[in-house]
């Protein structure tokens, strides 16, 4: 358990540093983990994102594979607005019969906090 | 494969929207495209084997499951059960007939009189009502543990039910359509986990192909550590779909039923059975 949070920890670092040079990097770095990890605790959580419910993602345990793992987003997503679109579930992101529950459509998730699970699974 | 499934799921859905058409789409068709789905997505499992639920997908779990059913958490439930119908036996024979092992096998059935699905629990029930007895509790206790007395006496009978009448099969397509519907919260309908999904897994659990989800009915669940009905566990599966769970015994339950126990015509009884 501490070690995927350390390793965690380490690549949020590892991204926010990457992105921010100016001097506000310590803050901006801050603002980046907290919503990183947010965003962890609510895919992770039964009650609320529940994405382990149906996809593999690194570090969390007893995932299912209703859906594609969750990895190399950034690969599969270079455009970050598509991957919230489909988490949020856009009309033209659905895909017909998918078990995919759109998020902020039907109002499960706030936008907030779609953002939040879109930038951790963006460091996958 | 799915393809086949989705035209057949999809004609029923737009067939039901106009119930005028409801004439021209066939429940065996319907079940036999189902049965034909599953054998094309697992080509070495026998259809006769659906009757074990989820079990059919993993090795490990159906040798756990097997060891649970050397001697199962059931039989004090089944001899209560017994106690019951000894109890009122003469209630019961009126409603149903003496012969204790053809009485499983009628339900669920249509009723043309008051153009209603029956259910086992349903009419045992009103049975009791009809005689003057107080209702059992619908879901757990005692009406599950007569249930399973009369399941377990038709233990290796088919399951057999009958859609000869335009009622009947508006009942079916109801249940059908409930079925393959998205609902709640997370627009998820019964035929995304149980049909499309049935072998993969939601957390840790296997999700079981609807084929053959009633044969095993009522079924004593670790989980519930007691025996529960079907429509119990329907109550939980649209709890978990964010769905206001209907009641036991509802319209929405019984169409259900119906629909789901057609689909396992030609299936092995084999209840009450044991569940994680
Ligand atoms: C009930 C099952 C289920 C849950 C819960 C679920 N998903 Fe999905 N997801 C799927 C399925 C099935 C697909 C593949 C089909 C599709 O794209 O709709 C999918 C696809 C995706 C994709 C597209 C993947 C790709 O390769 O393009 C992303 C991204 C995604 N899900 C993210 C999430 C996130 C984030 C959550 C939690 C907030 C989540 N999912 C919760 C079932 C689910
Ligand atoms: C989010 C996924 C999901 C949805 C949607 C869902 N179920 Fe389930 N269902 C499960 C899981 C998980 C189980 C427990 C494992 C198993 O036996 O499938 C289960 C079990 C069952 C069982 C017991 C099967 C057995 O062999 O003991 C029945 C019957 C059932 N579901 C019917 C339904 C019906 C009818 C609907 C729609 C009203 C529905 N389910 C919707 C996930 C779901």
């Amino acid at each position: 358990m501490l070690k995927t949070k350390m390793k965690h920890l380490l690549t949020a670092a590892a991204i926010t540093t990457a992105f921010a040079v100016a001097p506000l990097s310590a803050q901006a770095g801050d603002k980046e983990m907290t919503s990183v990890e947010a965003g962890k605790k609510l895919a992770f959580s039964r009650s609320q994102g529940n994405c382990l419910a149906c996809h593999a993602i690194q570090g969390g345990q007893l995932a299912g594979n209703i859906g594609p793992a969750l990895i190399a987003m950034k690969l599969r997503y270079p455009d970050k607005q598509k991957l919230f679109d489909k988490v949020w579930g856009k009309p033209n992101t659905q895909v017909p019969n998918s078990m995919m529950p759109p998020f902020g459509q039907n109002g499960i998730l706030t936008d907030k906090q779609i953002h939040e699970i879109v930038d951790f699974i963006y460091t996958l | 494969m799915k393809k086949t499934l989705l035209v057949a799921l999809a004609l029923g859905a737009t067939a039901t929207a106009t119930v005028s058409m409801a004439a021209s789409i066939d429940p065996e068709q319907s079940r036999q495209d189902l049965v034909k789905y599953f054998k094309a997505k697992n080509p070495n499992i026998d259809i006769s084997a659906y009757k074990n639920g989820a079990y059919i997908y993993s090795a490990d779990k159906m040798s756990q499951f097997k060891a649970v059913m050397e001697f199962p958490p059931y039989l004090d439930a089944i001899d209560a059960g017994e106690a019951l119908y000894n109890k009122d036996k003469a209630v019961y024979d009126k409603c149903f007939g003496s012969d204790v092992t053809k009485v499983r096998v009628m339900f669920p059935r249509f009723d043309e009189k008051t153009q209603q699905v029956q259910t086992l629990e349903g009419q045992i029930n009103q049975c009791r009502t009809d005689a003057g007895l107080k209702p059992f509790k619908w879901k757990k206790g005692d009406i599950a543990k007569l249930s399973a007395f009369y399941a377990d006496q038709a233990r290796g009978q088919k399951i057999h039910v009958v859609i000869n009448s335009e009622g009947a099969k508006k009942a079916f397509l109801a249940g059908e359509k409930f079925f393959i519907t998205p609902h709640g919260q997370l627009n998820l309908s019964c035929a995304k986990c149980h049909t499309y999904n049935a072998g993969r897994k939601a957390r840790a659990n296997i999700l079981s192909p609807n084929l053959g989800h009633t044969t095993g009915f009522p079924v004593f669940r670790a989980k519930w550590q007691e025996l529960g009905t079907l429509h119990r566990r329907y109550g939980g599966c649209n709890k978990n779909m964010r769905l206001k769970p209907f009641k036991a015994q509802s319209e929405v339950y019984r169409n259900l039923e119906f629909y789901e126990a057609y689909m396992d015509n030609g299936l092995e009884i084999n209840g009450p059975s044991y569940r994680e």
